[in-house]
């Protein structure tokens, strides 16, 4: 008799056998990239604007700060401004995957219940779909840059680096929270308040250079403290980060993606029993 | 929706297909119907579980073989569509083991990964990469498969505007252009009005070859006479009767009866 091709056994937490796991994820790029492209259009289906919201979202987001700094605040201040606008871009491709992510499993039900696939690949496309949401807006911020005039200089390629390590993060977020969301469905009722607390306690409607050392400290707790601090020093700046914001950034989205990963993946066989 | 396995693979036709060894599913669900810190809390300390045990299948020991057309009858509750799901590997047992010697495709239910507000041709492509084709396998069988399901120019128009028999005729046709060895089928024969239910028939009977295995799942007690070659009868998670379909049939048959709920078993 052959060798049996896939064996199905009792369910032990337990990694599943990598290479194939990855090799059939990846067999499924196409179908991660068409899933989110048609989730992205249902969201703005029956809209007048559709698609253009992607566009229109970040002007008008920018719109309303720019109300309140230039003209309700009378400031002039366009570092402000630009730092707000920067900050606000990156730190909506974290929420953005982190509440596309937590429905991510539960929400697929159907497909979960009644197809085989890597169960993976929802929180990724999550995270496709905020990318999808995020490039826009890198557009929007260009021109607000160049309109307001702020610096260039060659530091700013540390933005790729830097996009780099929020969109890992993003995801390492979006794949935890999707499958906390099964043992603990009140999660998504509370994140909400979670992305709220985040927002303000990173360096968004403030600098990170006006607070405390004492708070800073603290903030040390924050994954995406140290993260938003320089993506604001490299775009709105132009300056180069520091080397401890780069590792801290970098150490917190690693080990989100890696704690993440192997909860998901050790569970996720579990999964249509929970829904 | 449907889905292929990512493995090709070389096998004996007469060969072992799927082979299912003392298998035992048992579901815990909670009585509340979701998991909540509430519930969590209100139960801690009292020893007591919120949670009930169902046992859903129980010592089932089944091969499956290439050339074979099995069918699954029961009634409901039987455990047939939990079956199904362990062999696709959609749900992991609780007991015992499941071999599985080919790809898989399974079609437990139409249209899953659709999209309602993409149109038919989109959910063509949505569908097929659900199922694990690649873009240019669609392509190539795009037209085999807007033929197949009649829909002619409504192929266009987003899918929300489908009628439901639209909606499922299209549903099968992506499904039915997928080769696998393995083919799972459950209660999709009932797509549609009776003309197309014909059409997805015959295309079925079209499947059955020496090197493929069909497992399909049915209420309609004469499709699956007429279809397959082996059956099985399932009740309350146990295999009660394997056998040539007429035999195992007409003791089902027998047994509904004396249970005196033989209502309409016939045509889902």
């Amino acid at each position: 008799m052959d060798k049996p091709l896939v064996v199905y056994e009792p369910f032990r937490a337990g990694l599943p056998p990598m290479r194939d796991y990855l090799r059939s994820l990846w067999s499924r790029r196409t179908f991660i990239a068409e899933f989110s492209r048609s989730e992205l259009r249902e969201q703005n289906y029956g809209s007048v604007f559709g698609q253009l919201w992607l566009i229109l979202n970040p002007l008008l987001l920018s719109a309303v700060y720019f109300l309140l700094i230039y003209v309700i605040g009378g400031s002039s201040d366009s570092t402000r401004f630009g730092h707000l606008t920067a900050s606000l871009f990156l730190f909506y491709l974290i929420a953005n995957s982190l509440t596309g992510g937590v429905k991510a499993i539960t929400s697929g039900q159907r497909l979960i219940l009644n197809t085989s696939f890597p169960r993976i690949m929802l929180p990724i496309s999550a995270t496709v779909i905020a990318l999808f949401k995020f490039i826009p807006t890198v557009l929007v911020f260009i021109v607000i840059h160049a309109i307001i005039g702020l610096p260039y200089s060659w530091q700013m390629l540390w933005a790729i680096p830097i996009f780099v390590i929020a969109l890992l993060m993003a995801l390492g977020m979006a794949i935890l929270i999707s499958c906390i969301n099964v043992y603990f469905r009140d999660i998504s009722s509370m994140l909400p308040y979670l992305t709220r607390s985040l927002l303000y306690l990173s360096p968004v409607l403030y600098e990170a250079a006006n607070i405390s050392e004492r708070i800073k400290k603290a903030e040390i707790a924050n994954p995406i403290f140290y993260l938003l601090d320089s993506w604001s020093r490299v775009v709105v700046h132009a300056e180069a980060p520091s080397r401890m914001g780069i590792i801290h950034a970098a150490i917190w989205a690693l080990a989100i993606f890696f704690i993440g990963s192997y909860f998901f993946l050790s569970r996720e066989r579990d999964f249509a029993v929970r829904l | 929706m449907i889905s292929l396995s990512d493995f090709n693979h070389e096998h004996i036709p007469q060969g072992v297909a799927v082979s299912v060894k003392d298998l035992g599913l048992t579901y815990t669900t909670s009585i509340d119907k979701k998991p909540t810190l509430k519930a969590r809390i209100k139960t801690v300390g009292r020893g007591k579980k919120h949670t009930r045990v169902v046992r859903a299948l129980n010592e089932i020991n089944v091969d499956v073989h290439y050339g074979t057309v099995l069918g699954i009858i029961g009634s409901n509750g039987a455990g047939k569509s939990s079956l199904m799901r362990v062999i696709s590997g959609i749900v992991p047992p609780t007991q015992g083991r499941v071999e599985v010697f080919g790809s898989v495709s399974t079609l437990l239910a139409l249209g899953v990964g659709f999209n309602p507000s993409m149109t038919g041709r989109d959910n063509v492509y949505l569908g097929g990469l659900a199922a694990g084709m690649s873009r240019d396998e669609i392509d190539r069988n795009f037209d085999a498969i807007a033929d197949f399901s009649e829909l002619g120019e409504a192929i266009d128009a987003p899918m929300r505007t489908y009628s439901s028999g639209m909606y499922a005729r299209l549903a099968f046709s992506v499904a039915a252009v997928v080769e696998p060895d393995i083919l799972i089928i459950d209660e999709a024969l009932s797509t549609g009005d009776a003309k197309f239910k014909e059409k997805s028939l015959n295309r079925i009977k079209e499947l059955r070859t020496s090197d493929r295995a069909l497992i399909l799942v049915s209420h309609a007690l004469a499709t699956i006479e007429d279809i397959c070659n082996e059956v099985i009868w399932l009740n309350k998670g146990k295999l009660m009767m394997r056998g040539k379909p007429s035999e195992v049939i007409a003791a089902y048959r027998e047994f509904v009866d004396a249970r005196k709920s033989a209502s309409s078993d016939e045509d889902v």
